[in-house]
């Protein structure tokens, strides 16, 4: 009986199936765009658009379910009326969301570790090439320096300055619980930090949301490897009893060079190099005495032709949705990308999936997995004769690129034609890499989860060079193949259980192991008969570079313990403890540890009295971590093989590296104290944090007596300190039904100081401890970086002489190395980043800023580029060279080409240092959404339309000392070298253009 | 509910105890002390190492030519700042050049004292393949390679045994490899030189006792002799001397070759008891600085750097005796570096890939020795002075001496015969002759900058040293 009138009622139903539409509002009554509301039980599911509104297929009698995050869920059953308008209610449980931390999730009113969360509304509309830069300018803490406008290479990400001397400062990154490898040097060098991006092996487009952990207590639960931060990134999942949605991103990208130098004609050069000869030898010098032609004889535009516009495409698909058991996240992309610097491409094909399904009501399993196949062609950089811009800056502009013929001509100096190094050579770059896990849950019982994981990081690495006969006599060739593989798993049990209401206790207890295998063979090959010939094995002089496997082994158990009181009073304590197969036998496990404490102030009715905050926390931590970075086998006595070690023919092995037992991890005390805060209904939050991040046993390379046989050893030695403010300013500025306007600000200074070297190091005059390099000197007490150079002070105008300041501050036209003195600092004062975002209507202007302030760079390059001697004064120079001083009162920028200091004014001084602060347009997003009117007209095939254009790298704001060349310098990622750079290609302004569909 | 418990914690076991004992991963690319012993491959491995070791450019090839520098065989032309200091007698600690002979020798010492103190206890049943013989013999052979280095450095840092017989400070002495422990027992003061060539003399004893009288290329007994017969020659042991000289001559092994061939990349000639052996394969010994310095020193361009050609002193010396085959068949005219017309060796002949040996011992020295040591102890062990060197000037082309021979004539021939080997700056200083012809106070015997400074590493990195004398 009862299942006939079931059938009936359904019977019914179907026939009666109507249109249902309304609108959607939040507690304020704004319209709430991308509400889900789903017909229950059933497939049928939409989303509210841009005002609110929305439009169902339902029957009478059937339930509209509307959720939205922060929200609580409503549920309406359908009547008679075609009109259900709902106001939604802040879901004062689930206000906040649910954020990834190490190993668990976190609820985020709850977290008293220091992270900084990009979530998807940050990044969704955000368009970039690679996931770092979703990271730029969005957390306070991070600071990420882009690598040059070169395709692949990778930025310098920095959480909390450099936490290190000798060994890695680069942050720890797991995607999807998988830790990943980014070993620099897998890569052929080509000039300054090339390393391959580890961030470039995921898709930006399915990346639902990055955690940055910066202080102890979010990090010491990744142990040996969390000194340097850790960056988590989470993957997009489907989501259930939700439509299935498939978005369709196509865009266009067009892209130039920002800034260059400006640098002379071949007629300004020959004019300049005839007027300064002649000046200097009393009678008339023409260039063709100098054997630079005559005027007007051609030469090359060597600038403009290492640039074009790079025109790329980028297509990218997903396919999102779930049901009640399973829900899934498909993933495709393909970007075809062309730089503005000649020969330098990049295709990009990934794919990903992920899968989450519920097996029974105690079994959850699931995968993710992303697969990146990459084809770079790369190009040099910084001080290297094959890279484009550097070359292109300093080759004489009087050289030929082409004979009368129209062929190549070789420069006739060690710069080479650049033209056709870049058109003839191959330098191909083809990746490979997966990244993923599989994973079961397993609840026995409700509270208790035990999740063990499975992932793989595996990255197959080709690099294959091949010069022709014209670059390199007799063409050479060589390939690198890198197989870096890791395997892991991680076992964790949580148990999470609420008592009496108000006391919440969650326990965490895992365990980590990893295995990393990378090898490595390195062949090359010279002496081919012709350049047809491509393959490696048609040179006759083939030679093994290297040919090699480093193999390494971690194994960590670690726990964590949190515990709340009415959700007011919250402590949490995490541990544990690593085992390396790179510490030395006496240190091979270590423990790291961190206490948390946070208070809620807004559950008090003190603070809710006052009725001003919604939202009031004061937190803070200390604990300690660890960095591991310290190469493969640091803590072995290792003897070498090979030509080093061998004799008469025979095979033999020398000592290498004596011993070193007790060698250990460099570790990181942190202490971490700060509050967050809203206010005004949720229109203004404020957060700030001050942080003291104390690094000891650094490793310093300590000079062992002679007598050992030995030069060096490593040593847990060094101490450093890291201080420092952290503030996030969010604000609703206007909150209209069609108009909204939102920033986000942040601010970050950081202060560094080395607080101990080894005993042995150099000294100063002053006595203290010092590492000293050409441009830069840490010095014990003070700051890691500052630049150490003699001071330039300018042209004298009276006397045409090139001026310095000696040691004790007295002028001087011939300073030597002993007048260095501490002239600046790579370091910002305070650095961070600005987000605005418009919604008018159905349009939405989102504009990203970053800033550094304070902070100095020296481009090494000047000393060419500048002066007329440079490499015997082959090479081309800046605009400005060609004010030299003539007479007596000229303020000029050279000296006069007969002063004694007009060959010595471009050595090593302040003058190739330079003010790098900055505030850049780093991207400026314009949107535009189809309203679902137009939908529905075009047939209601489309969820959604939307229009994009993106502009990157517009405008920046800078000293006009740095007219020409690029703030953002990242020559080398060692910490001992930030700020310095031979020619840092420039970053590139990019416009792009796209739609995205959603199905 | 329990079962379920029960199978997490038995299924997380084996997980946790198998993960333990992984982290005992072993390097691929190098090999990790504690294996280096376990097997015979490595066990000779080792020593091959030290044979490299000392093939190094500042261990052989430096030191002669530096001494070549400060004497009167050699006038050196070239533009190395730290080679001129040399040649002045103007050798400050900070030069890199003495740096490098001080940290290579170290580095020889290390690796031979590797093998010195852990062989012996590898027990011969545990390494398949190896015997109580062969351990006895590369232990016999790491001492002749230490005692070998350390008579180098002796003789470059300290006054020779004839400045106060042997009392004066030599160099410190290290007998147990460094293995990343206490760094005290490797800042030892300096031993006196007396002691420093007992320590060589007993290495030299253990040698001989335990070296085969062939090995290849490899050191021998008769090398250990012969080198305690140069030893002994420098203490002005003369009976010892004679004694070792003539062992080695009598021995049958070597036999003074016909000609001159020997030098030409030739190690295994009858006419040489040891040398480090250049081949064009062996690569670089070093990641930093040239092994190859004999070749790119004595020889002009285009091949050589042409910076150390005959003085005009060691070109008189020869005229003095029309016909030296010596000179006319082992010297070529040619352009030095400074430009000028002059004479350049041919001991170092293989500019195309730099792989002319090293001369270190060779029988004729030994008939020196032996003629030296009889002369000063009125002695006539083997044969008489007069003999031994007839027989060496026979083979240049020269005639007979007819006279009583005296010493100048043993050490001109002794000159003639070993110039740009690396031997008269010694033979001057232990005669008590200037370095140079007419030279004033700074190169005689016993001034302050014949030898080298102790190196400014030591000295910054040992409390327990003692400088030489003088302004370093």
């Amino acid at each position: 009986m009862l299942l006939v009138l079931l059938v009936c009622s359904a019977t019914t139903a179907l026939a009666q199936e109507k249109t249902v539409t309304g609108n959607v509002t939040d507690q304020l009554g704004l319209p709430l765009p991308g509400v889900n509301i789903v017909v229950s039980g059933t497939n049928t599911g939409t989303q509210s658009d841009f005002d609110g509104n929305y439009a169902i297929k339902a029957s009478q009698g059937q339930t509209l379910v509307f959720s939205y995050l922060g929200q609580q869920d409503v549920r309406i059953t359908v009547g008679t009326s075609s009109t259900i308008n709902v106001q939604m209610q802040e879901d004062t449980e689930a206000l906040e969301e649910v954020v990834v931390i190490g190993y668990g999730n976190q609820e985020e009113r709850k977290i008293i570790q220091n992270v900084g969360i990009v979530k998807q509304e940050a990044i969704e509309n955000l368009q970039v090439v690679s996931a770092d830069q979703l990271l730029q300018g969005q957390s306070a803490g991070t600071q990420i320096v882009n690598s040059s406008g070169v395709l692949g290479s990778a930025a310098v990400i920095r959480v909390r300055g450099v936490n290190s001397i000798n060994s890695g400062s680069q942050p720890l990154i797991v995607i999807d619980g998988v830790p990943i490898t980014d070993t620099a040097g897998n890569t052929l060098n080509r000039g300054g930090n090339t390393g391959i991006n580890p961030l470039s092996y995921v898709n930006p487009n399915d990346i639902e949301s990055l955690t940055v952990l910066k202080d102890a207590g979010a990090t010491s639960i990744y142990g040996s490897r969390g000194a340097n931060g850790v960056i988590l990134i989470t993957t997009k999942k489907g989501r259930k009893n939700q439509k299935t949605t498939l978005t369709l991103d196509v865009s266009t990208q067009f892209t130039q060079s920002t800034d260059v130098p400006d640098i002379l004609t071949a007629d300004e050069f020959r004019e300049f190099k005839a007027e300064v000869a002649t000046i200097q030898n009393g009678a008339t010098v023409t260039p063709e005495d100098l054997g630079l032609g005559a005027i007007g004889s051609g030469g090359t535009d060597w600038l403009d032709g290492v640039q074009h516009t790079g025109i790329s495409q980028n297509y990218n698909l997903g396919i999102r949705g779930g049901g009640e058991k399973t829900t899934f996240f498909f993933g495709l992309d393909f970007q075809d990308t062309e730089g503005f610097i000649i020969g330098n491409t990049q295709q990009r094909q990934g794919a990903r999936i992920n899968i989450d399904t519920e097996v029974t009501e105690w079994l959850k399993a699931g995968m993710n997995l992303g697969i990146t196949n990459n084809r770079l062609n790369r190009v040099g950089i910084e001080n290297n004769t094959f890279a484009p811009f550097t070359t292109a800056f300093l080759q004489s502009p009087v050289i030929k690129a082409y004979d009368e013929e129209g062929n190549y001509a070789q420069s006739g100096s060690f710069i080479p034609n650049i033209f056709a190094i870049v058109d003839l050579d191959t330098d191909e770059l083809k990746t490979f890499r997966v990244i993923g896990n599989a994973f079961t849950e397993l609840s026995p019982f409700p509270g208790l989860t035990w999740r063990s994981e499975f992932g793989i990081d595996k990255l197959h690495l080709e690099e294959f060079l091949r010069s022709v006969d014209f670059n390199s006599p007799g063409g050479s060739a060589q390939q690198i193949f890198v197989n870096e593989d890791r395997w892991l798993t991680n076992q964790t049990l949580n148990y999470s259980n609420t008592f009496d209401e108000d006391h919440s206790l969650s326990v965490l207890v895992g365990l980590n192991y990893e295995e990393t295998l990378r090898t490595r063979s390195n062949v090359s090959s010279t002496g081919f008969l012709t350049d047809d010939l491509r393959n490696l094995g048609s040179g006759s002089t083939p030679t093994v570079l290297n040919g090699d496997r480093f193999p390494s082994r971690l194994f960590g158990l670690f726990s964590r313990v949190s515990y709340d009181f009415k959700s007011k009073y919250l402590v949490e304590g995490s541990l544990r403890r690593d085992g390396s197969s790179r510490f030395g036998a006496n240190n091979r496990f270590g423990y790291f540890w961190s206490a948390a404490a946070g208070w809620v102030l807004s559950e008090e009715s003190f603070v809710q009295d006052l009725n001003f905050f919604d939202y009031l926390s004061i937190r803070a931590s200390l604990g300690t971590v660890g960095n591991d970075r310290l190469g493969t086998f640091p803590s072995l006595g290792l003897f070498d093989a090979g030509a080093i070690a061998d004799y008469n023919g025979q095979s033999g092995v020398i000592p290498s590296q004596p011993e070193n037992p007790n060698l250990k991890w460099e570790e990181s005390e942190t202490l971490d104290v700060g509050f967050k805060s809203s206010f005004l209904d949720g229109r203004i939050t404020l957060n700030a944090t001050y942080f003291k991040k104390t690094t000891r046993d650094l490793l310093l390379n300590q000079n062992l007596p002679p007598q050992t046989g030995f030069v060096s050893i490593s040593r847990n030695v060094g101490e450093m300190e890291n201080s420092g403010l952290e503030f996030e300013l969010g604000t609703v500025n206007i909150r209209k039904p069609n108009f909204e306007w939102r920033t986000n600000l942040n601010i970050t200074t950081i202060d560094n100081q080395v607080l101990k070297l080894n005993e042995d190091a150099a000294t100063d005059d002053d006595g203290r401890r010092i590492i000293d390099g050409p441009v830069q000197r840490a010095i014990e007490g003070e700051s890691l970086n500052n630049f150490y150079l003699i001071r330039y002070i300018g042209v004298n105008p009276d006397t045409g002489d090139a001026e310095w300041l000696d040691i004790d501050g007295n002028v001087t036209t011939d300073p030597g190395s002993g007048d260095r003195v501490v002239t600046g600092s790579p370091l910002p004062d305070f650095s961070g980043g600005m987000t605005n975002t418009f919604k008018i209507h159905d349009f939405d202007l989102s504009v990203l800023m970053n800033y550094s302030y304070g902070n100095d760079v020296v481009i090494d390059g000047l000393r060419f580029a500048d002066g007329n001697d440079a490499i015997g004064g082959i090479v081309n120079i800046r605009r400005q060279n060609l004010n030299f001083w003539r007479q007596t009162g000229d303020n000029s920028f050279l000296p006069s080409p007969t002063s004694s200091t007009f060959n010595l004014f471009n050595q090593r001084s302040s003058l190739q240092q330079l003010d790098a602060s900055y505030l850049r347009i780093k991207n400026i997003t314009l949107g535009y959404n189809v309203p679902e009117k137009t939908l529905d007209r075009i047939g209601g095939i489309f969820q959604g339309i939307r229009f994009y254009a993106t502009a990157t790298n517009l405008f920046t704001l800078k000293k006009s000392e740095m007219d020409g060349i690029d703030p953002e310098v990242t020559d080398d990622i060692d910490p001992l070298f930030q700020g310095e750079s031979f020619f840092t290609a420039p970053q590139s302004k990019s416009l792009t253009l796209g739609a995205r569909l959603t199905f | 509910m329990k079962i379920s418990k029960l199978l997490i914690v038995f299924l997380s076991i084996p997980i946790i105890i198998s993960c333990e004992d992984h982290l005992d991963v072993v390097p691929e690319d190098n090999v990790a002390s504690n294996t280096v012993f376990g097997s015979l491959v490595t066990i000779d491995g080792a020593m091959v190492g030290v044979y490299s070791l000392n093939q190094s450019g500042d261990l052989n090839g430096n030191p002669q030519l530096m001494g070549d520098f400060m004497a009167d065989d050699v006038k050196f032309v070239g533009s190395f700042p730290s080679l001129q200091e040399i040649r002045d007698y103007e050798t400050l600690a900070t030069n890199a050049s003495i740096d490098n002979i001080w940290f290579d020798a170290y580095q020889l010492i290390g690796a031979a004292n590797n093998i010195i103190a852990n062989l012996p206890e590898v027990s011969a049943e545990d390494v398949v393949g190896l015997t109580e013989g062969t351990k006895t013999q590369l232990v016999g052979e790491a001492k002749f390679l230490r005692g070998l280095t350390y008579l180098t450095l002796v003789n470059l840092f300290a006054q020779p045994y004839q400045f106060s017989d042997g009392t004066n400070l030599g160099v410190p002495l290290v007998s147990e490899p460094f293995e990343g422990g206490d760094i005290s027992d490797f800042q030892n003061e300096r031993s006196t030189v007396n002691e420093v060539h007992s320590f060589i003399e007993q290495d030299l004893m253990d040698a001989v006792a335990a070296l085969p009288e062939t090995n290849g290329v490899r050191a021998t007994s008769g090398a250990a002799k012969a080198l305690l017969a140069r030893l002994y020659l420098y203490r002005e042991q003369w009976d010892q001397a004679a004694d070792m000289a003539n062992q080695v001559i009598t021995s049958g092994v070597y036999t003074l070759a016909s000609d001159y061939d020997f030098y030409d990349d030739n190690p295994e000639s009858a006419e040489n008891i040891f040398v480090a052996v250049n081949t064009p394969t062996d690569g670089p010994q070093e990641s930093t600085g040239s092994d190859e310095v004999y070749v790119n020193f004595y020889n002009p361009a285009p091949g050589g750097r042409g910076d150390a050609p005959f003085s005009q002193d060691l070109i008189d010396a020869f005229a003095a005796e029309p016909g030296d085959r010596r000179f006319d068949e082992l010297s070529q005219a040619a352009t030095d570096a400074g430009g000028n017309d002059t004479f350049f060796t041919t001991k170092y002949p293989d500019v195309v890939n730099n792989a002319s040996d090293g001369m270190i011992l060779r029988i004729t020295e030994m008939y020196l020795i032996r003629a030296e040591a009889n002369l000063r102890n009125n002695t006539n062990v083997g044969d008489s002075p007069e003999n031994d060197i007839n027989l060496l000037r026979g083979r240049a082309g020269l005639p007979d001496l007819q006279m009583t021979i005296a010493l100048d004539d043993i050490l001109n021939e002794r000159r003639k015969e070993l110039c740009f080997e690396g031997h008269r700056r010694m033979d001057l200083l232990r005669n008590g002759l200037n370095l140079r012809p007419g030279g004033g106070a700074e190169s005689a015997p016993g001034a302050n900058k014949v030898i080298f400074p102790i190196v400014d590493d030591e000295i910054n990195n040992n409390p327990n040293i003692t400088q030489n004398p003088g302004n370093f």
